[in-house]
């Protein structure tokens, strides 16, 4: 199976007035197959979005990128690249499709602008069939709404349709749901898996739910300040998560098994990006913590998970 | 039980509306009570009115109607001062940390601020303060602090320990973790178990997260629409859900798959967003609505509700016996007057769903109105219209035979296997994967199906029959078949919304099940059936024809053995089931439960959709007749 993204050792920091920030990313390596959807899950801060953004070539200019980013035949994108293939290639939804509209133009106008981007002919026929394909069963209604004349349920599928006028080959959904009441987050999450099937694209989906990304993902990539600590097919890194934050991140999904005032609660929060990282960035919450965890730990691979923790290669 | 110490009794509130003057009722009559050292969770999704309901039950707002009684007393009328001691029993949690703490206060004034507030004395208070930041994990060298400077997870814990300055005794929890990470959630909710215990309070915790709820709570009340749909321990509800929002929920948190598969789109719990979606991942083609719909006079008829139905050795309500056979929306009209209509599993009045074959009973009107006008003749052998069809069954098989489901045909209706007939014809329409490099299209398919005896003598129901003649009837017209049921059924009728049907491969429509429409069209439909054909003043369908379906087939036809158990006396006839029940009943059916029932007696039509987990099966049939009997006889 071919391979659409790979991102090789990536890393972003910020230089603010003269000023080098630490690193909020330090080193994703992450490997897309064409068709497939890998689910990167992640708390508040640890760099999910900003791996969505460079990958889209939409960091600010005072970013620093370095690391690789292959896009199917294109090898190393650069900025350059990115600008024929963002949009057409490479599209994306975001969280707040209420944010994500412009409020002052019809639906139909923003899609229409789209379409012509992409030099797609009879639009009209396009956009109808587009809408309709999402789920939303009177496009002439939804074409002339402004977006907040719809739900959100609706306008997260007109945004999926506008993120599939251009058949692209990798569609990045970042938190796709979260703004969502959990039924409807549902029913969208369904329809992307239904859409995938019939149109055949590879999917990066981020989110900070664990159960949203177990449900749509077959590979799955855990991020924890700037670096993925483990990485591995889905229903193995649920059964048996290797890394210790792993671990503890699926205990402390809380259901009407787990014992009252149990949870895995993992002390302390989420380092601030101006933290400066030395080492493993788990380790002062971490039970397993020793000596080594100062040192930044290796990658290695158990079984079909790749892990970066020295507990789990000792 | 130990003792109530809240009660919450018939509390309403309805919200003004600049357009009607009946309001939007947020909170419809809710009645619980709170027992000691008790948690009770509410669950419900944006807009279901638990916050509503909270704010009322905590005297935050005044409810429109009822109240609650704390500790025996109640929170209205009451002078200032009493309300305000008794208010001293309640505690507040809110979802934003930081916009419930004053962003120009320290932390210490933060909590200090309801102590003062209750009169205590400065040592007092710094003794109380520091006592509580122990409790709640934090350490005192953050008193000064500000909302700022604080993470969202300990921010939460001020606002706790703010709330239980004055030892309440029960505390409104609303989202209290809904903002903060994972792992952060998990600490809070440590935090408030082990506070719970220590401090033997009562929680009022309201969320949309099932997860959550469900670990804290000892007992769950699930909401919307401003009512509870199912209140009971968690185990109850977890364990054995009775109501379709319920288990939808409960589906969603589980974890289960969002993978589409197109071969197990029909069965459950993939049915039942399928079924409201066919559009997304099959082709369709509008049937178009009416210019000018068919309005339908609405005047709900609250005693249905309060029906029991007798069935399978239960005795059910109206509203659980819907919630059993995986309802999805139901709508009642009683001699042409809107008197029921609910809608669950995110369907509402605007939402489509498949008629698998229900289908069917669509094209049999079609063809009463087809025969009439003389484009066709039902006497006449399929082949004729067809010709590329000799060879097959439907060179001597005629229309009226395919009509009545009286075509000898080697044809196996068994859904569960995928050798039989029903599944190629399944992969033929593109309802399922297909990989078999054969029946690639119904035509193909069509064509493949032999003869297994003399027709027109036994009933045999077999789907391809009807696909066959949506075929015929596009091919002597020259027109598609959504176009032909636009012109001559669905616009005459007053369709209020488009429908739509899935074609195959080549276009074709799949006529034995592939129609989508809204809950209310169907209902008009049926309407067009009970009114003898007529709808807006004119006859829509020739009258004889609707006489002829009620009358059934002909006692010469050999009829089979499950349709005489659940029908005795009954038949199938231009392509409805006739009862032959006292009412004179007849109706049109589609797997896993999707229903139009038309009683000529009491001038009652029902339409019903449904996600029943398999396709058939007697129990589910049986409720669904005693179901619409006991409505109709009201």
């Amino acid at each position: 199976m071919s391979t659409v993204l790979k991102i090789s050792h990536l890393e972003v920091d910020f230089e603010i007035n003269g000023v080098i920030t630490n690193t909020p990313l330090r080193g994703i390596n992450l490997e897309i197959k064409a068709g497939k959807t890998l689910g990167i899950v992640g708390e508040t801060g640890c760099g999910k979005t900003l791996t969505a953004t460079a990958i889209m070539g939409l960091l600010p200019s005072s970013a620093i990128q370095r690391g690789e980013i292959e896009f199917g035949n294109h090898g190393d994108i650069t900025k350059a690249d990115m600008a024929d293939i963002r949009g057409s290639e490479i599209t994306m939804i975001f969280q707040n499709p209420q944010s994500a509209f412009n409020p002052i133009f019809s639906i139909g106008a923003q899609l229409t602008m789209v379409a012509q981007r992409r030099g797609i002919s009879d639009i009209p026929a396009t956009l109808t069939a587009r809408l309709e394909s999402v789920g939303l069963r009177d496009p002439k209604r939804v074409l002339e709404s402004y977006p907040h004349e719809l739900s959100g349920g609706m306008l997260q599928r007109a945004m999926i349709a506008m993120a599939l006028l251009s058949s692209p080959t990798l569609l990045i959904a970042d938190e796709p749901t979260t703004a969502l009441d959990a039924t409807i987050g549902d029913h969208v999450l369904t329809l992307i898996a239904a859409l995938q099937k019939r149109e055949g694209f590879a999917m990066l989906f981020i989110s900070h739910d664990v159960t949203a990304v177990a449900k749509t993902s077959d590979e799955i990539a855990v991020i924890y300040a700037g670096r993925v600590v483990e990485t591995g097919p889905t229903s193995e890194v649920m059964k048996s998560p290797q890394h210790p934050y792993t671990q503890g991140l699926l205990g402390a999904i809380p259901s009407a098994e787990k014992a009252r005032g149990t949870l895995v609660a993992i002390p302390g929060n989420v380092p601030s990006v101006l933290t400066n990282i030395k080492g493993c960035a788990f380790a002062d919450r971490c039970s397993l913590q020793m000596d080594k965890c100062a040192q930044e730990p290796p990658t290695v691979q158990i079984g079909k998970q790749s892990v970066a923790c020295w507990a789990v290669n000792s | 039980m130990s003792e109530v110490v809240m009660q919450i009794s018939q509390v309403t509130k309805v919200f003004p509306l600049r357009d009607s003057k009946v309001g939007f009722k947020a909170v419809d009559s809710i009645s619980i009570d709170l027992h000691k050292g008790e948690v009770l969770g509410v669950v419900g999704e944006s807009g279901s009115g638990k916050s509503t309901l909270a704010r009322c039950a905590f005297g935050i707002t005044e409810p429109t109607s009822g109240g609650t009684t704390i500790l025996g007393e109640s929170l209205v009328g009451k002078s200032r001062k009493a309300t305000r001691e008794l208010r001293a029993n309640l505690g507040f949690v809110f979802q934003d940390p930081a916009g419930s703490i004053n962003p120009r206060m320290s932390v210490y004034d933060a909590i200090a601020e309801p102590l003062m507030l209750a009169g205590m004395d400065s040592a007092s208070i710094d003794t109380r303060v520091n006592f509580l930041m122990d409790r709640v994990g934090l350490a005192s060298s953050q008193l000064s602090r500000k909302s700022h400077e604080l993470s969202g997870g300990q921010c939460q814990r001020v606002a706790i320990a703010r709330a239980l300055a004055t030892n309440p005794k029960i505390v409104l929890l609303d989202e209290p973790t809904s903002s903060l990470d994972l792992s952060v959630q998990a600490q809070i909710l440590n935090l408030l178990e082990e506070l719970r215990r220590d401090f033997d309070l009562t929680y009022f915790l309201i969320s949309h997260n099932l997860d959550v709820v469900s670990h804290l709570s000892d007992r769950v009340a699930v909401m919307k629409d401003g009512v509870f749909v199912e209140v009971g321990t968690t185990r109850q509800v977890i364990d054995t859900p009775k109501h379709p929002f319920t288990r939808e929920l409960i589906r969603v948190y589980s974890g289960a798959s969002c993978e589409f598969d197109l071969d197990t789109w029909q069965d459950g719990p993939l049915n039942r967003w399928a079924f409201q979606n066919v559009s997304t991942f099959l082709p369709t083609k509008v049937i178009a609505a009416s210019p000018e719909p068919l309005s339908l006079d609405i005047e709900l008829d609250a005693n249905l509700d309060a029906i029991t139905i007798d069935v399978a050795d239960s005795t059910y309500t109206l509203p659980e016996l819907l919630a059993d056979v995986d309802t999805d929306s139901i709508v009642v009209v009683r001699k042409g007057v809107l008197v029921y209509e609910k809608y669950f599993n995110g369907m509402t009045p605007d939402s489509v769903h498949l008629l698998q074959s229900v289908s069917k009973s669509i094209l049999g009107a079609l063809y009463a109105v087809m025969a009439e006008r003389g484009v066709i003749d039902i006497d006449k052998p399929i082949a004729f219209y067809l010709p590329e069809l000799v060879g097959s069954v439907y060179e001597a098989a005629t229309i009226a035979q395919a009509l009545d489901m009286t075509v000898a045909i080697n044809f196996s209706e068994d859904y569960s296997d995928p050798q039989s007939e029903m599944a190629r014809l399944d992969r033929a329409a593109g309802w399922r994967t297909n990989t078999t490099g054969h029946d690639l299209g119904l035509r193909s398919f069509l064509r493949t199906m032999t003869a297994s005896g003399e027709h027109g003598k036994a009933y045999q129901y077999c789907s391809a029959n009807t696909d066959v003649l949506a075929w015929l009837i596009s091919e002597v017209t020259q027109t598609p078949y959504q176009d032909l049921l636009t012109r001559y059924i669905w616009q005459p009728m007053g369709a209020h919304d488009d429908a739509s049907v899935i074609v195959d491969r080549e276009g074709l429509s799949v006529g034995n099940g592939g129609i989508s429409c809204t809950t209310r069209d169907l209902a008009r439909f049926g309407l067009l059936i009970v009114n003898g054909g007529r709808a807006n003043g004119e006859q829509v369908i020739p009258a004889a024809w609707v006489n002829a379906t009620f009358a059934g087939a002909s006692a010469d036809v050999e009829s089979a053995d499950y349709l005489q158990a659940l029908h005795p006396g009954g038949s199938y006839k231009n392509k409805w089931w006739i009862t032959a029940g006292a009412s004179r009943e007849i109706f049109g059916v589609g797997i896993y439960g999707q229903y139009v029932w038309v009683d000529p007696t009491s001038e009652t039509v029902i339409a019903k959709f449904s996600s029943l987990p398999i396709p058939v099966d007697g129990v589910h049939s049986r409720k669904h007749m005693a179901l619409f009997r006991a409505i109709c006889a009201q």
